[in-house]
Order: structure tokens, then sequence, then C-alpha cells
């Protein structure tokens, strides 16, 4: 007799795998027989189902408690194929379908249609970057959408709450010493059945976490917006029929792979790209948690990409610096998850799906790394597991834009991006309320500069596409601040001859609250360093510094109808120091930090938020566009004449060039770059004997130039090559 | 496929075409022959004959010398082989203290002459800069694009170039003998 053994998932996806290792096509799909028969009933289905998503996020976010996902709409929510590969997403932060694609696919490998079960009705959920999450506070969850007892889809969604229940408040947990710092775990675990939450979720989240009331408000907006999806994809099913709907769900996937493909072999050039990046984390003499946590640390972010014959793009971290006591460690999961985003806004695609992912490959980074850090230490941290990765996928939008500047598409050409410097508050608000969050002004960076333009001001951000900083009367409602200054911050896009799109400044006043901290957290940015994002010839933007006063005379200040502080000011002589005066100032600090003391009423923060990179010489800036920007207070004087090279006259703020001088002046720095540089011999030469001798390089340079060489033994190799050390030369 | 006339594509390249127009190429299917009008705008605009297979950044090509492939400025300046990195043949400028990072970076705006070293490649024939790096002390310079011409021109282009080169980075090769 013959026993009948039925068949699940698990198989469906060993099956997959197989298909795609022999014929190169995911499911083996060589034809994409429903685009084939009805193009258009195919685009249209597509777009239903985007349109499914978009509704979810409309719901989810409005569902939401948190001024993060209902303000910001820092979330997003996808439908995926039953073994997990993502089809169709929302808007939102698009960093994240990789990985909650990567999540059903382990509920599926860790057998939970066996036990658990999957059930209709039922939720799952994983923040656990142990199992495929990113940090903490990016909860990620799954509903599976069943079809008259069939399993055909997962509806999934993802927010990022306002506490984690870290080691310290709110959700960008830079300083977790460790994994055990990071906060409420929730490991791959049915949290809800009959579309409800399990009482046990809830109360875990009550005991965990210091804002229960939001974090449950934003599980609740998570449901609802796959609920959402799960209710509509039925509808949809009932409509195109099972089968149908099946065909096009997967050639979608194997559509947006074989676009990823075309894309690079028709706008790109095989080849070999590196981009060396760096990233610092300066926290010696700081408040800190752990004593080992008092060191100063620099990241290397190195990125080589091979694009062969094949058109395949290979990614590789070679050489990536050792892993930190912070919570700056990242995951190789949640990397492809991040490359995915980065490729979203740089490759593009008709569909955004996991198809791409197909297309390249990232190597194992180095075991012990940042990027990889498990195999050495199963307990760091990655409470803002973000922070190095955006840095690094920094340099793919540099590097693909060089690779399409040599093939012509100059409309494609970016230069890198701007950072990630993160405000958060924790205290007691204007209601009583203790309250612990995110202010949502990193998400509206500068853009890049383009191929042959000026990057937009205040209106991108590289985690999602979606830049919004929220209105200010949304951070005052829930955080004890009053704004009082939000401005552009001039020369902040680096200098080139088309420069960044502009950062901007947040201005601060502490107001109605008996004390609160402020966080100036890193969830990607740099303090000590400059990016190396001088693409052709241009300056990077300058590092990230915030400033604060403690125990002011703001008040005064107010009362006597005197000048307040709305911005930065000069870099020298900054406003702050020059129009308040306060028991303590704190200019031009080194970021990321926690404040020691508590702020107090009349307190001044003053936090930057970056702009992106330029590209060009900047001496090949047209004077007609920098004398308009002295006109709108967008570039300085000084950085017109010494850096742009041109002579202008100020008639009280209205600017004229003069264009005879200009180019003489221009004519006068390229002599002045002839004159003062050395032939690259003699300078390698003298520099040889000081790389040698570790001269004028801090500590956190030779630790990162150390555990590089010792966890990636072929880049040390290489690099000791260049400058003819010996093979055993260390620091 | 989409296509465009030459002239429009040099208004692109120039930055001069509308916004919205701009928007349109974007959003559109990509142009197949892309490739052959930028080369040719590019061509028309350099003062030397020498035939451009590639170009590398606003100032560098890559071009056919005789039996040889080199990067050449638009001025005309000569640096080697294209398989070894451009940087070893330019004119470096490093800003590592306050006082010469003063120059374009001050105050709240410098980084730290510790952490960081700007470095400044020139060309020594007209003076344009070339490219910057931000990198700490002991970084090699990035040798940011290796193209695998053969390959490129031949299969993908289906065009190959009448002679074949090896497709490998010869820069540590032309270093041989510095520190001696």
């Amino acid at each position: 007799m013959t026993q009948t053994v039925e068949r699940t998932v698990k198989d469906d996806l060993k099956r997959n795998d197989l298909l795609f290792q022999e014929t190169g096509c995911l499911f083996g799909l060589q034809d994409l027989r429903r685009k084939a028969e009805d193009p258009g009933k195919y685009e249209a289905v597509w777009h239903i189902l985007l349109n499914i998503c978009n509704t979810a996020w409309a719901v989810g976010c409005r569902v939401s408690a948190s001024p993060i996902a209902v303000e910001g709409g820092d979330a997003l929510w996808a439908l995926h194929l039953p073994t997990g590969e993502a089809v169709a997403t929302s808007k939102g932060i698009t960093a994240h379908p990789g990985l909650l694609a990567a999540f059903i696919r382990s509920l599926i490998e860790l057998d939970y249609e066996k036990a658990p079960g999957i059930e209709h009705g039922d939720v799952f959920e994983n923040n656990d970057a142990h199992y495929g999450g990113i940090h903490p506070a990016d909860f990620d969850a799954a509903i599976p959408i069943y079809y008259k007892g069939e399993l055909v889809a997962w509806a999934s969604g993802v927010s990022h709450v306002m506490d984690s229940g870290a080691i310290l408040p709110g959700s960008i947990g830079f300083m977790n010493p460790d994994s055990f710092a990071d906060g409420i775990p929730v490991t791959m675990e049915k949290v809800g059945e009959n579309d409800q939450f399990l009482p046990s979720y809830e109360m875990r989240i009550r005991s965990r976490t210091r804002m229960p009331d939001w974090v449950m408000g934003d599980a609740r907006g998570r449901l609802a917006g796959m609920i959402t999806i799960r209710d509509r994809v039925i509808a949809l099913i009932d409509k195109y029929g099972l089968d149908y709907f099946k065909d096009v769900m997967q050639e979608y996937v194997e559509d947006s792979r074989r676009y990823a493909v075309s894309r690079v072999k028709t706008q790109g050039v095989p080849g070999r790209i590196r981009k060396s990046n760096f990233k610092d984390l300066a926290m010696l003499g700081k408040r800190v948690i752990m004593p080992q946590q008092n060191v100063d640390l620099l990241f290397n972010l190195p990125l080589e990409i091979n694009i062969t014959p094949e058109a395949k793009v290979k990614f590789s971290l070679r050489g990536a610096s050792g892993w930190v006591p912070f919570g700056q460690n990242i995951t190789p999961t949640a990397i492809v998850s991040a490359l995915l985003n980065a490729y979203s806004h740089i490759v593009g695609f008709d569909m955004f799906n996991s198809g791409a992912v197909a297309a390249w490959e990232l190597d194992e980074p180095p075991p012990g790394s940042w990027a990889n850090p498990y195999p050495v230490n199963y307990f760091a941290a990655s409470g803002v597991a973000w922070a190095p990765a955006v840095m690094w996928m920094s340099s793919l939008y540099e590097t693909f834009g060089r690779v399409y500047y040599t093939r012509g598409f100059i409309e494609e050409v970016a230069a890198g991006a701007g950072t990630t410097m993160t405000a958060e508050f924790a205290g007691i608000n204007q209601l009583g309320m203790y309250v612990a969050g995110l202010t949502l002004e990193q998400a509206s960076n500068g853009a890049p500069a383009r191929g042959m333009a000026d990057g937009e001001n205040s209106a991108w951000c590289i985690y999602t596409p979606n830049a919004d900083f929220g209105n200010a009367e949304v951070s005052e409602l829930y955080y004890p601040i009053v704004y009082i200054g939000r401005n552009v911050a001039p020369d902040s896009g680096g200098y080139g001859k088309f420069r960044g799109g502009l950062g901007h400044t947040a201005v601060w006043m502490i107001k109605n609250t008996p004390g609160v901290e402020y966080s100036c957290g890193c969830a990607g940015m740099r303090s000590k360093v400059v990016g190396n994002h001088g693409m052709y010839g241009a300056y990077p933007a300058w590092p990230d510094r915030a400033s604060y006063a403690h125990n002011t005379n703001l008040k005064e200040l107010i009362d006597a109808q005197q000048p307040l502080v709305h911005e930065s000011g000069d870099p020298v002589e900054p406003d702050l120091a020059k129009l308040i005066k306060a028991a303590s100032m704190n200019l031009n600090v080194v970021a990321p930090f926690v404040t020691p003391e508590q702020l107090v009423e009349y307190d001044i923060v003053i936090h930057p938020i970056s702009g992106a990179q330029a590209l060009g010489d900047p001496i090949e800036r047209d004077p007609e566009t920098v004398r308009d920007e002295l006109d709108q207070g967008w570039t300085r004087a000084r950085i017109a004449a010494d850096v742009y090279g041109v002579v202008a006259k100020d008639g009280k703020g209205d600017w004229t060039v003069d264009a005879a001088a200009t180019d003489k002046k221009r004519d006068e720095i390229r002599n002045a770059r002839k004159a003062r540089g050395v032939p690259f011999k003699d300078w390698w030469q003298q520099e040889r004997k000081r790389v040698q001798a570790g001269e004028g390089m801090a500590d956190a340079v030779k630790g990162m130039w150390r555990t590089s060489w010792e966890l990636s033994p072929d880049y040390g190799a290489e690099m000791k090559a260049f400058w003819q050390l010996p093979d055993d030369f260390t620091y | 496929m989409s296509t465009y006339d030459i002239a429009e594509i040099e208004q692109l390249v120039d930055g001069q075409l509308a916004w919205p127009r701009v928007q349109e190429i974007m959003k559109d299917s990509k142009d197949s022959d892309r490739f052959e009008k930028w080369v040719a705008i590019q061509q028309k605009r350099v003062p030397w004959k020498e035939q451009i297979l590639l170009p590398l950044t606003p100032a560098l090509f890559i071009v056919q010398k005789g039996a040889q492939r080199i990067v050449k400025c638009r001025c005309g300046q000569e640096f080697g082989d294209y398989r070894v990195n451009w940087k070893l043949e330019a004119l470096i400028n490093v800003r590592d203290s306050e006082e010469t990072l003063s120059e374009v970076y001050r105050g709240r705006e410098q980084p730290d002459p510790a952490w960081i070293q700007v470095r400044e490649y020139c060309c020594p024939g007209c003076g344009t800069q070339l490219e910057v790096e931000a990198v700490p002390r002991g970084t090699p310079p990035d040798f940011e694009f290796l193209p695998d011409l053969d390959t490129y021109y031949r299969d993908w282009l289906g065009k190959p170039l009448p002679d074949k080169v090896t497709f490998e980075d010869k820069t540590l090769d032309a270093m041989r003998g510095w520190s001696t």
C-alpha cells in the first residue's frame, strides 16, 4: 500500500532553489507565459497589487499610534509568495522587503508548517537580528493568506516603533553594548491567532517597553495593513482565478530579475569597481554604559563590485573592520535587504521585488566584522544596525553613477548620499506624560548631485524613497520642544560643479518639561571624518556636528524681545555663542552622544541634517549659479570666492559677478594647484614612511587597519604590497 | 525603444535640457545608441585625434593610442596604461593639518586630520581637479573603475576591438622598485 505524503511549502522552496540552479530563471520560468498571452491584463493586475499594498500602507499608518508611522510613514507593507519572495510592496521603508522575505522563508525552513503550524488568522513576528531581523525597533510581521484551504501568499508589514525596550530610551540604540541591551526580543514567534494578538504578546510589550500604548498601537497598525492586503487579495483571486494569480505572482518576480540584469547590460560596462569609505564612532570620554565603550573607533566600509560578462553583479565587503561594542553591527541577511533598497534607487525597477536579489551575489562579509559579527561574537549588539550599512550603501550610488557615466547615461548619475544623524528626546512632556522617541528630521536629506544638475534640497533619504521630515507641529505635540528654527543649511551639499542637495538645521527650545534627555544618535553619520565622496574632483560634504546650550538666558531674551538663535551660523563664530549666554555651552560637539545632563526649560539644541554629495571640479561651477545662491543665502561669500573661484560683489544681498575677474581667478587657482601638487611617486615615498611609522594617525585609524587586515588577510596583503611593507607589518 | 537626436543628448550632457524633458528621458526606456552618440559628442570636443574607447570622467578618457589603450585628459595630458591607476601619474596635494584643511573646511565644518586626510589629484597639464579622496592615512588611492573593455566591446556592443589585452590591474606592477 502506497502512503501519500502531503507536499509542503518547504518542498516547494527546495524545488524552486533547484530550478533556479538548473535554468538560471526563478521558478524555472524560461518563458513568461501569462505576460506573453495578455500583457495588458498582466500589467493591470500588477498595478492592482501595488494599489493593494499602498492601501495597506495608508490604513496601517493611520491605525498606528506613533508619529514615526502616522506622520513619517516609517513603515512598509508587502505581498509575498508562499515561499517568501516579495512580489509587490507599498511605498515606505524599502530597505525591508528583503528582510520580510527572509523572515517568511525562515518560517518555512524552520518547519513552522508542522509546529506551531500556520493557520488562517495567525500573526507571526520577528525583530531578532539573530534570526533575520535588522534592529529591535523594526518589528517585521507576516500573516498567511489562504484561499480555499491552500496557502497562496503572505502579507507582511513592518514599522519602526518609538521604544524597543533597550538599555537607553528610544529606538536608535547606538549605545547598546551587546544584544542583551538591545531590548525586547520577538523571536520568530506566533504572536496572534484569529486576527488578534495573544495576551502574552501585549503583556510583554507592556512590561518591557517604555511606551507600550504606542508600541501596541503600531502593532495594530501593522496587523490592520496586513489584513487589508489579505482581504483584497482574496477578492482579486475571486475575480481573476487562482491559477492566474499563482502564475503571475511568480512571473512578476522573475520579470524583475530579468529587468535588473538587462538594465546592467544595456546601461553599464563590465569591470571592477572599487570605493573606500569610512565612518567614525568617537566615544572616548563620553557618557557610555560599559567600560569597553570608552573608546574611539573607525569603521572600514570598503566596496568592491565586479560586473561579470554575464551582467551579474557581485558585491564584496573584503576588508571590513571588526565588530564594535555598540549597536552598530549588522548581519549579512540584513545587508542583502539594504542592498535591495539601494538597488531600487540606483538600478530602478518597473517591478520592485525580490527578483533583483537573484541578479546579484554578495560574498560572505568577513566573519567577525561589523557586517558579519556572529561567527566571532554571537552577542554583538544591533540596536541601530543600519548605521554602517547605509554609509556603505552610499558608495553604491556613486559607483553605479560612475558606470552609468561611462556609458553616457548622464541622467542616471548620482553622487554619494547624505548621512543619518538622529535626534531623540526622552523625558516628561507638556502633558505630564513620559515620552521617548525620534523626531523625523533625519528622513529628509539633500539629494545627491546629478550628472548634469545640483541635487534637490531636503527632499531625499537613503533608507526610504518617501523622504518626509513631518510637520514641526506634530513633533511639538509629542515632545517638549518648540521649533525656533528649521532652515536650509548653506553649503551643506559639498562643493562641486554640481553640489549635493542642501540639508537643513533644526533649532529647538526645550519647553514645558521638568527635564528631558537629548540623544544625538548615529543611524549612519560621520563626525570626525567626511565621506570619501569627492566625485570627479568635488569636495565632500562636511561632518555632522551638533550643539546645545544648557541653563540659558533665552527667557530673558524672549521677554526683552531680543534676537534669538535660529540657525547654526558661522562655523568659527556660531550664532549660539554670539547670541546666547548659558551656564553650559556645548558647541561643535562630535556626535553621537547622549546629553550627560537633563535639559531643562529654555535650553537650546541645534541639530543639523546633512546634505548629499557633490560632483565635478568646483571651479567649473557656473558663476551665475553661484551668484544666485549668494542671493538666496545658500552659499557663503568665502566659499564662493575661495572654493568656487567666483569674484562677486555684494550689493546688500543682490550680488553681481565679475566674469573676467572670475576667469582670471580660476586660472590662478589652476596654476596654484599645479605649483603645489607633487608627483604621486614623490608623495608616495614620503607618505610610505609616515604610514610605516603610524605618524599622524589616531589610534582609531590604526585599530581599524589592524582588524581589517586580521579579518581579510588578502585585503591586508594587497594594501601592504601597495606600500611595499613587510608581510607581517601591523599596528 | 527610445531614440534621441544627438543635439538633444548634447543639451542633456551640458545641463541645458529643461527638467521636465530630462524627467521624460529618465522615465522612458533607454536609447540603445546612446554610447555611440556619447562618444561622438566627447570626441568632437577634445583637441586630439585618438579614438575614445570609454569616457571615464568629465576630464579623463580611455583612448586607443597606436597599439596601446591609455588614459588621456581632455587637455592632452597622458596618464599611461588604463589598467594602471591613473592617479600614479597625477599631481597630488594632501590636506592633513588644521591649517591646510582650513582653506576648505573651517571650525565646526572641519574634519579631524588625525582621522582623515583630504587628497586632491590634479592634472599636470591643465590643473583640473580630477578627483578628491577623503581617507585615513594608509588608504591606497581608489582605483575607481577598471573596465573589462574587450568583453564590453565584443559581447555587449557586438563590436570587438582589433586587439585584445588581459583584464587585470597592473598598478602594483607599475610601482615595482619605488621603495628602493
